[in-house]
């Protein structure tokens, strides 16, 4: 952030993009000042606001963890104006960057538990980071299960990653999608009801979710089956923001503001606060 | 320190003195409308009634530059553009003439959000350590003014430099001016004493004013508020007439919340603060199309409970400097009516807040 105007974004180079999905679009970024980019912190699950000077700003989470510090990652959907221009830049182009920003998974409560990640969609982007650090801390965890989907195998995100992850040993990749199409080996059927399937056990467990809010909701009511609690359910939310540092009023549930308060919550914090989702 | 008066002759000629070291802005009356415009030798100022519009535009300017930027092609490479940035420029010093009591307290309830919530807002600290208010005290209450429910009064000092009291001599009609800080002390420097009679004569018009109704108990209001929440018929019900219009939060003292756009011209721009609203289903409308407050009954429900209940819980210490509300608790409201007065379809945030108090006690009988 810049130090004395948090309004002011760093000025940032792309250098590296690639399709994850017909619609969603990886960005590499890197600061411009090399000073600058080897002093930059944050915690897995932050977020940051990309500017394209000219069309505005839009909030993002950094889905590269703080281990890898080569350049910061951005996966971001094409849905509004802000995102279709960005889905125009190439490497080479500058963005402003605005991070780090809002709070972070609770990483530390989780060493010596098991993981279970439960993503769909595009909601796999703030699990990556997270996922990534761990496998990076790999002996602060226990056992760790990815369950993610997507609409068919072509929406799923980061690909060749779920292939290495897969085949790393170390953990439990569980793919399913909505509509398999032709060559689909993996599971048909929606999240939740994978979850269900693979009665994941609560003991020592931590569940972290990310997905469509439907995916969510039937999420939320097959841990509850399964026996976990809501403090064993972390997740993060979505809104609209702008200023990103809790001034401009948008992003509050009750007194909480989304973009210091959040992203990432438990489903007991969620609980305390006024059903406004 | 010492009260002065300033005839009401003599307003013109110190507010063109003050004009010369201050961006002055000044109330005039435009239309059926009082606005504050920058003065200039040709305005009257008119103290008379309370302006239409807050003072919060001298602080939170309706518009303004976050920075400006500029795209330069790479000239070995014209497929390239580098990009710099500017910041804007320093707000100038300012005086507002004419805010009434309840205006001046909102400076406390915007400092809440700016400079106390977390992170301190550069450009509003700028604003703010560069305006001073000068203020008139009111005479008597409209019938949609409830300052006194929030720890106002007519009188009441609070965010001041300078408060002007109205007083009608035989002599001469002017006001009894007292600066409330040194640099609302300086103000008024060249301004002859007010004589003993004169501040007797003050007393006895204020000893004279009729004393508001009790404002009703609101200790409990935050809880209250929560309480019904989920009631979504009762806010549907009090949403029933609201037009999403907005005009409640622009011309609202306290209401801070603003939108962040860029103005794009060619190769270059800049990117503007304006003010936002909360009664506007865009404010929350996510990309996805998603948008947590879908309906009227939502939004109206958010205004009202920021006010009276999210506010007080998020700073449940209220400063001494915002006066004394009788309810203990501060609000992000002052009373001022604009919202009431100003309102197309006659929406009242009091008439609101009194429903809540009476459903959240229905509603707790009913469970016992």
């Amino acid at each position: 952030m810049n130090a004395s105007n948090p309004y002011i974004p760093e000025l940032a180079t792309i250098v590296e993009t690639f399709d994850e999905t017909p619609d969603v679009k990886t960005f590499r970024v890197v600061l411009q000042d090399p000073t600058k980019m080897a002093a930059f912190r944050f915690e897995p699950g932050q977020v940051a606001q990309l500017s394209v000077f000219g069309t505005g700003e839009s909030t993002f989470v950094i889905c590269s963890p703080p281990t890898r510090m080569e350049y910061l990652q951005f996966s971001v959907m094409r849905v509004g104006e802000l995102t279709h221009r960005l889905h125009t830049l190439k490497a080479g182009d500058p963005i402003g960057l605005r991070a780090p920003l809002g709070n972070h998974f609770p990483y530390r409560d989780m060493q010596g538990k098991d993981i279970v990640f439960v993503g769909g969609g595009l909601g796999m982007a703030p699990l990556r980071t997270l996922l990534l650090f761990m496998l990076d801390n790999r002996a602060d965890y226990g056992n760790i299960t990815l369950i993610y989907g997507g609409r068919t195998p072509e929406h799923l995100c980061f690909k060749d990653e779920l292939k290495d992850w897969a085949a790393r040993g170390d953990m439990r990749v569980e793919l399913t999608v909505d509509n398999p199409g032709t060559d689909w080996q993996g599971r048909t059927g929606v999240v939740p009801a994978v979850l269900t399937e693979l009665a994941v056990s609560p003991e020592n467990a931590v569940a972290v979710t990310c997905g469509p809010p439907i995916m969510i909701r039937f999420t939320l009511e097959a841990l509850g089956k399964l026996g976990f609690t809501d403090e064993q359910i972390v997740t993060t939310l979505e809104r609209r923001m702008k200023c990103g540092i809790g001034l401009c009023g948008r992003c509050n549930i009750g007194e909480k503001f989304v973009c210091v308060d959040g992203p990432v919550f438990t489903q007991a914090q969620l609980a305390g606060l006024p059903q406004e989702f | 320190m010492v009260a002065r008066f300033l005839k009401e002759t003599d307003l013109a000629a110190i507010t063109a003195a003050w004009a010369r070291d201050y961006r002055v802005l000044a109330p005039v009356r435009e239309g059926s409308s009082i606005v504050y415009r920058v003065f200039s030798q040709d305005m009257h100022p008119f103290l008379g009634r309370p302006p239409t519009s807050s003072a919060k535009e001298a602080l939170l300017p309706q518009t303004e530059n976050l920075f400006t930027y500029k795209y330069r092609k790479d000239q070995d490479d014209l497929t390239r553009t580098e990009v710099f940035l500017s910041e804007a420029l320093p707000p100038e010093p300012t005086l507002i003439l004419g805010p009434r009591p309840c205006d001046a307290r909102g400076r406390h309830l915007l400092d809440r959000v700016f400079l106390e919530r977390g992170v301190i807002d550069p450009q509003y600290k700028a604003h703010r350590a560069a305006t001073l208010f000068v203020s008139v005290a009111c005479t008597s209450m409209q019938n949609t003014c409830f300052c006194h429910w929030t720890g106002g009064a007519m009188d009441d000092e609070t965010g001041s430099d300078v408060l002007l009291h109205p007083l009608a001599l035989e002599s001469a009609s002017g006001f009894v001016a007292k600066a409330v800080t040194p640099a609302g002390e300086k103000l008024l420097a060249n301004l002859p004493e007010a004589t003993s009679e004169m501040l007797a004569k003050l007393d006895e018009r204020k000893a004279q004013a009729p004393a508001p109704d009790n404002a009703p108990a609101l200790a409990g209001i935050a809880e209250s508020f929560l309480a019904v929440f989920d009631d979504l018929d009762f806010w549907t019900d009090q949403s029933a007439r609201c037009l999403s219009c907005g005009v409640c939060t622009y011309l609202c003292p306290t209401c801070s919340c603003f939108n962040i756009t860029d103005e794009n011209h060619g190769m270059s721009g800049r990117r503007l603060r304006t003010w936002d609203t909360c009664m506007s289903a865009l404010y929350t409308l996510e990309g996805s199309g998603h948008n947590p407050r879908i309906s009227r009954a939502h939004r109206l429900r958010n205004r009202v409970g920021h006010k009276f209940s999210y506010h007080p819980r998020e700073f449940p210490e209220a400063a001494p400097s915002s006066g004394q509300s009788p309810s203990g608790l501060e609000f992000s409201c002052t009373g001022c009516g604009r919202c009431i007065r100003s309102c197309p379809v006659a929406v009242d945030i009091r008439q609101i807040v009194l429903d809540v108090l009476a459903k959240a006690k229905e509603t707790a009988e009913a469970k016992e």
